[in-house]
């Protein structure tokens, strides 16, 4: 067995506006249980990468809150870590806050044992298994390998993502943002494999090119000058990008359809998330649900359609609750009817009696409003 | 052992409970699932967790192995903390022979030495089938602060059904003057709950000399008790109040679970301050949906089951697949089970990964309780 470790990378995540105002995207809810860090830590733990850094930029709470001890995802809590690392630096001086200056103030390469290192962001949500992706790596000879994917629809997913050309031995030989011009596109994961020496080499550099790159700032700089040869692997599974507040919406909902949500959630490939020892959910006599995910300690008693309730929220009588994606804790009061509303945690809705948006729009209500 | 602890919990969990059929064919009772997502045992652990009683020892003999993993380091229930032990205690061979359990009594006997280890002023004896939300404070405190030597609780009971109890007979004190085990006369409606309070020292004496007793048959109920009742020992009265069940039969299981079903509060997994709440394993599983053509009303489902169909007054766990046009009234639908296309069930008790066939209709109209169970063991 290799010598992996696994980095958890938070310092390049989209916002989502209000949702990730007072939280990184990575502790934000998802489909009602879980939050987004959980895919890629669940990736980890089932591809056997029990040592794993979470590179977080900001609001190490939250993180630290829903990552608890990490025993969740580690598959011998002796052998096996969840470490947050925090640039207390960078809180300060935001734009030097990087992924390349966390590693360097907080965590000494030099004493850890590894020979590779996958680096995954939190917002490119998938049930992928790293172990073909490394041993296609190794079998390269390259230093760092970059996992993309071939799309159709790049014209409407993946904006602002980079996108690749390579040449015939599948090394990467441009790297472009995708704009959304062209349909067809081969679109980076923002997902790496990595030998420890150009990590190294990466943090080394950067002081000399731009204390203000990112490691995968740095990876297309190489690319682009032609420095290192940079090697590729197209994953073909499925992937649901969180880039945004409309991404993320869209994106959840769809996964309401049987077939899209078996495509993320596949067998054998368990996505853990922390426990909060809530109730099974709770139906009353007139509950009318349809098309929708129900999470645990949520109370039922109106109607709810093609919608996503996360744990222990109530939707009291006479409720209506349709397109809406609604966070832990909040209250739809009686007869309070709610379309296309994204609704954050412990948000009470009595007093205002209706509220809608558009499918374009959906209308964001803060953590703790009351209405 | 860890740093003194005032009070040590001892669980029974060791019946084979056959009234229960096939569901603890390769399962001990305790194990049994309850409410979509707990086994019974949680309820008397997580009380137990919530009182702050760090030392549990759990006995088991019938079908061990399961229960065994399941309480593990008792993790699940946060008794892995420090101080904490959660013990397993089945029965062992020893210096002497080997001996299965011979009673409730005898359980506690031959794990002297763990209590001896434990050191405990007080030891609570409880049941590892009962379904209920406490906190045993109250209970503890009455009885240090009477002097007891043993504290019993108690629930009224319908007077016509006292005589499937064991009564207490009080004086104006809830002082404990008289005991009938299943009396056909019952004088009180004072249920025993099976719950106990004894001062460690005189439960100790007690255990010894019913040890020694040829003529006993080592239980609580029948020996202990009566015997501390003749010597005049001190026994006190704690009534209980709320919501308290003994589901030792596939009625009273069923019924328990329709009581959280249908909401009515009197076990109130959901109130708002969550004090003494139920702690249990916790599954992965994908999220709980509920399909286009689904309904489901006055009913319990947990995380990772699929309603398609159409659900009534029943109980979901995880892992339950009910397929579009499936019917299901008053159902207690266990983990992994699957019902199919267009069946129609009432009044069942759904085994683990049973499965129900398209089309089929059981039970339709009839008011007894069900059981189907055709689930791989």
């Amino acid at each position: 067995m290799n010598k992996v470790i696994g980095i958890c990378n938070l310092h390049n995540e989209p916002h989502l506006g209000e949702l990730t105002k007072n939280r990184p995207l990575a502790a934000v809810t998802f489909l009602g249980r879980y939050g987004i860090i959980d895919f890629t830590l669940s990736n980890f733990s089932n591809s056997y990468i029990d040592k794993v850094y979470v590179l977080v930029k900001k609001g190490i709470v939250a993180i630290r809150r829903h990552i608890g001890s990490g025993a969740i995802w580690n598959r011998n809590t002796k052998l096996g870590h969840i470490d947050l690392v925090l640039n207390e630096k960078g809180l300060s001086n935001k734009p030097f806050n990087t992924d390349i200056n966390n590693i360097k103030e907080g965590l000494d390469l030099d004493l850890v044992d590894f020979e590779y290192a996958v680096i995954a962001p939190s917002y490119m949500l998938s049930s992928m298994d790293y172990r073909p992706i490394i041993e296609a790596h190794i079998n390269s000879g390259a230093q760092v390998t970059a996992v993309y994917q071939h799309i159709e629809n790049a014209d409407k997913e993946f904006l602002r993502c980079d996108k690749y050309k390579f040449d015939a031995a599948g090394n990467i030989t441009s790297v472009k943002k995708n704009i959304g011009r062209s349909p067809i596109a081969d679109i980076s994961l923002d997902t790496f494999i990595i030998n420890k020496k150009l990590l190294k080499r990466i943090i080394n550099d950067s002081t000399k090119i731009s204390q203000l790159y990112s490691i995968q700032d740095m990876i297309n700089f190489y690319i682009e000058e032609e420095l290192v040869k940079v090697n590729s692997y197209k994953y073909e599974g499925f992937v649901v990008p969180i880039l945004s507040l409309e991404g993320y919406v869209n994106n959840s909902l769809s996964l309401l359809n049987y077939h899209t949500r078996n495509r993320l959630f596949i067998e054998d490939w368990p996505i853990y998330t922390t426990t909060h020892n809530t109730p099974p959910a709770l139906y009353g006599k007139d509950a009318d649900v349809q098309n929708s995910f129900i999470a645990n300690g949520a109370v039922i008693k109106g109607k709810v359609t093609n919608s996503i309730i996360s744990r222990e929220v109530l939707v009291e009588k006479g409720a209506e609750v349709n397109n809406c994606i609604i966070f832990t804790k909040t209250v739809v009061g009686r007869d309070v009817k709610i379309n296309r509303v994204v609704s954050d945690k412990r948000v009470v809705i009595v007093n205002t009696k209706k509220l809608s948006g558009t499918e374009d729009e959906f209308i964001v209500l803060s953590q703790g409003a009351k209405l | 052992m860890p740093s003194k602890n005032k009070v040590v919990a001892m669980i029974l969990a060791g019946g084979k409970g056959t009234r229960l059929k096939s569901l603890t064919k390769k399962t001990a009772k305790p194990a049994v699932s309850f409410a979509a997502k707990y086994r019974i045992i949680d309820f008397p652990l997580s009380n137990c967790a919530n009182t702050g009683i760090n030392v549990v020892g759990v006995l088991m003999q019938y079908e061990s192995t399961f229960l065994d993993s399941y309480i593990g380091n008792g993790k699940k229930w946060g008794l892995n903390g420090v101080h904490c032990l959660v013990s397993t205690l089945a029965p062992r061979q020893t210096e002497e022979g080997a001996n299965w359990y011979k009673g409730t009594a005898d359980a506690i006997t031959q794990n002297i030495d763990f209590l001896d280890a434990a050191d405990p002023e007080f030891v609570v004896i409880l049941s590892g089938d009962h379904i209920y939300k406490t906190s045993y404070t109250e209970m503890i405190n009455l009885h240090e602060k009477s002097g007891a030597d043993a504290t019993i609780s108690v629930i009224e009971v319908d007077p016509k059904e006292a005589s499937r109890f064991g009564i207490m007979v009080t004086d104006e004190d809830d002082n404990i003057i008289q005991f009938q085990e299943k009396p056909k006369k019952p004088i009180s409606n004072l249920a025993s709950m099976g719950v106990y309070v004894f001062t460690w020292k005189t439960l100790r004496a007690y255990l010894k000399k019913d040890d020694k007793d040829p003529n006993s048959e080592h239980d609580f109920g029948k020996n202990i008790i009566p015997s501390m009742l003749a010597d005049k020992k001190k026994l006190k009265a704690y009534r209980f109040k709320g919501y308290w069940r003994d589901v030792g039969t596939l009625a009273s299981l069923h019924e328990a679970n329709m009581d959280i079903a249908l909401d009515k509060m009197e076990l109130n997994l959901y109130d708002e301050d969550r004090t003494n709440r139920i702690y249990t394993e916790d599954v992965c599983s994908v999220p709980q949906y509920v399909g286009k053509k689904g309904l489901i009303t006055r009913s319990i489902a947990n995380q990772g089951a699929i309603i398609l169909g159409h659900v009534d007054s029943s109980v979901i766990s995880t892992g339950v697949m009910i397929e579009t046009d499936a019917c299901l009234t008053r159902c207690v639908v266990m983990e992994g089970a699957k019902v199919k296309r267009g069946a129609k069930v009432h009044n069942a008790i759904i085994a683990p990964n049973s499965v129900i066939e398209e089309n089929s209709e059981i039970n339709l109209g009839k008011d007894e309780i069900v059981l189907i169970d055709n689930g791989k063991k």
